[in-house]
């Protein structure tokens, strides 16, 4: 798939910007603070309908250029060009003002599809992008949050019953955790409880399910190019799915009675997530191991080895992505590229050139150089404004 | 409302305090609230008057009805006390406005149960704090006959936890507990509708 026109209005640096493009390699080239990575956010946003760089969605309005709008507002909108046709995605983030003067402090996020508005669960997957960038490393020496994180962008672009599972999920979790707390002061009965763990049960094993069999398709296909990418290196690099439920429940995770055997243990644990007021066991707390060597390679690998795993992933990332839907992602190397050797560098070029469309940001024209990158569009970003470079 | 401040700092003006309560009510946003305080400010002294004798009215004489637990002038209300619908069955709704457009629809002719709100730990709401047990007393006490409840409470996830509580807690009674039907919406295009609607309506599609 590719994008072939992209409008960023009021969008961070974006005044205005819009631009058609072409499959191939796009260099987009600009100093510093020129909005490189804004450029990849919001395209990025485009995929997932959130941002991927922290921080609320009223970061994400301009708000210089709208300060004077009586609905400060930012939008993103792309045409996607796959192999079934054309189609067109729009996120708006509306600030959503309270009193006259006074700066909105939230943010409503609205979607449209082929100009009819729509749940971000339907927009969602319509563009699919996986995004190269330095803080990649936080996915295996970050918190485990940053780890479920990755697996959720990455698999909700995929299946938009993911989606849906994910989002039930954490309302049904908010609600049973507010009747944990309910009951442990002694309000309420048990009983009451039944219909939410039901709820968790099936949304949860429906997650549980999808995650460990894209851990286990990443994770193999990132230990082999891992290898690769370290051909010095002796160590193996393993993926290791760790799903927060009772041993009976994870040993049953391919199986049909996922959601049965999940309400079993969500019923069996209620005594002590009463206690607590908390939920204790579900896939709000899975983790995922990556062990090089078979040791935490977020503790003791070398941070090359470290940078090296989490190349792999990606990698093996953009290869999933194109085994489940038959249609390749759009790639976004956001000024990745000057910290790898040549040897990996070559690598991810040959990965580039294997899909539809990439882009690459660089605040140096001559790095990565011509030579590297035969036939790549070149582009300048200056201010927010992006023009034909040479 | 930063605009009516009282320049001489010593609190809120009366226009701004007007505005703000206003602007507490639900659909009214600032510029609204504004609006309908200058109008009030302008209109006649009459017209405040009627307003404010309405609003306190209102509070004064709007009960409960003691059996459905609808908003009303008299208990028990008028549809609670017409003889002429079926005594047999009961919708039982979140509000009283589901009652009017229940009542729209000219299609259901049994009474009504009003519960005031759904089951939302997390807006500290558990079924004892809705008209749950005023519902089992009047099916035990006043209405005796019934054998179907129809819970029509809305089709998101508070909604079916306070269905799913209804009819558990009914079924033992003998009572048929049914769940509005869930699907497309009448007129209206296939290709407009969201997954998760279309999903459910090929989930509980019917015979022609």
């Amino acid at each position: 798939m590719h994008l072939a026109r992209l409008t960023l209005i009021d969008a961070r640096t974006f005044r205005r910007l819009e631009v058609e493009l072409t499959p191939g390699v796009h260099v987009i080239v600009g100093a510093n603070a020129q909005g490189k990575s804004n450029l990849l956010e919001a395209i990025a946003m485009l995929a997932t309908t959130r941002s991927l760089r922290g921080g609320t969605d009223l970061d994400l309005i301009a708000w210089d250029a709208v300060a004077d709008d009586p609905i400060p507002a930012a939008r993103l909108e792309a045409d996607v060009v796959t192999a079934s046709g054309r189609e067109h995605v729009e996120v708006s983030i509306v600030g959503q003002v309270v009193a006259v003067g006074v700066p909105p402090q939230r943010a409503a996020r609205r979607f449209r599809v082929n100009g009819v508005a729509r749940r971000a669960s339907d927009l969602i997957g319509r563009l699919r992008v996986v995004l190269f960038a330095a803080d990649d490393l936080a996915i295996i020496d970050g918190p485990p949050a940053h780890r479920r994180r990755y697996l959720d962008i990455t698999l909700s672009q995929l299946d938009p019953a993911y989606v849906r599972a994910l989002q039930r999920y954490s309302r049904v979790l908010e609600q049973r955790n507010s009747l944990l707390k309910r009951l442990q002061e002694r309000r309420g009965k048990p009983d009451e409880l039944d219909f939410w763990d039901g709820e968790l049960a099936e949304s949860g094993a429906v997650i549980l399910a999808a995650r460990a069999e894209a851990v286990r398709v990443l994770g193999r296909d990132a230990a082999v190019t891992y290898a690769e990418l370290a051909a010095s290196e002796t160590e193996a690099l393993e993926v290791i799915y760790e799903p927060h439920v009772p041993a009976p429940v994870a040993a049953r995770l391919r199986e049909h009675d996922l959601a049965e055997r999940l309400l079993e243990a969500l019923v069996a644990g209620r005594t002590e997530d009463v206690r607590r007021g908390l939920s204790q066991i579900g896939p709000h707390r899975d983790d995922v191991r990556f062990l090089v060597g078979g040791h935490a390679a977020g503790v003791s690998a070398s941070r090359g080895q470290q940078r090296s795993a989490a190349l792999a992933l990606r990698l093996a990332e953009v290869a999933y992505s194109k085994a489940r839907t038959g249609d390749a992602p759009v790639l976004l190397l956001d000024d990745i590229l000057s910290e790898l050797d040549p040897a990996r560098r070559a690598r991810v070029l040959s990965v580039a050139y294997g899909v539809d469309q990439v882009l690459i940001t660089t605040p140096d024209a001559a790095h990565p150089s011509r030579a590297e990158l035969p036939g790549a569009i070149r582009w300048r970003l200056e201010g927010g404004r992006l023009e034909p470079g040479e | 409302m930063n605009d009516f401040r009282d320049p001489s700092g010593s609190g809120a003006s009366p226009i701004a305090r007007l505005v703000d309560a206003f602007h507490r009510l639900p659909g009214i946003g600032p510029k609204s609230a504004q609006r309908l305080a200058y109008h009030v400010l302008r209109a006649p002294e009459e017209e405040a008057r009627d307003l404010a004798d309405a609003l306190m009215e209102v509070k004064r004489s709007v009960v409960l009805c003691a059996r459905c637990q609808n908003v009303t002038a008299e208990t028990p209300c008028r549809i609670c006390s017409d003889t002429g619908r079926e005594r047999t069955i009961i919708c039982v709704v979140e509000e009283p406005l589901d009652v009017v457009a229940i009542e729209r629809t000219g299609g259901f002719h049994g009474l009504y149960h009003v519960l005031h709100g759904v089951i939302s730990p997390a807006d500290g709401v558990g079924p004892e704090d809705l008209k749950i047990a005023e519902l089992l007393a009047r099916i035990r006490d006043v209405d005796r006959d019934i054998a179907e409840v129809i819970v029509a409470t809305n089709p998101n996830l508070e909604g079916e936890a306070t269905s799913m509580y209804l009819g558990r807690l009914l079924r033992p009674l003998g009572i048929r507990v049914t769940r509005l039907a869930r699907g497309l919406p009448a007129g209206a295009d296939l290709e407009y509708a969201d997954d998760v609607t279309l999903g459910r309506a090929l989930e509980f599609r019917q015979e022609v």
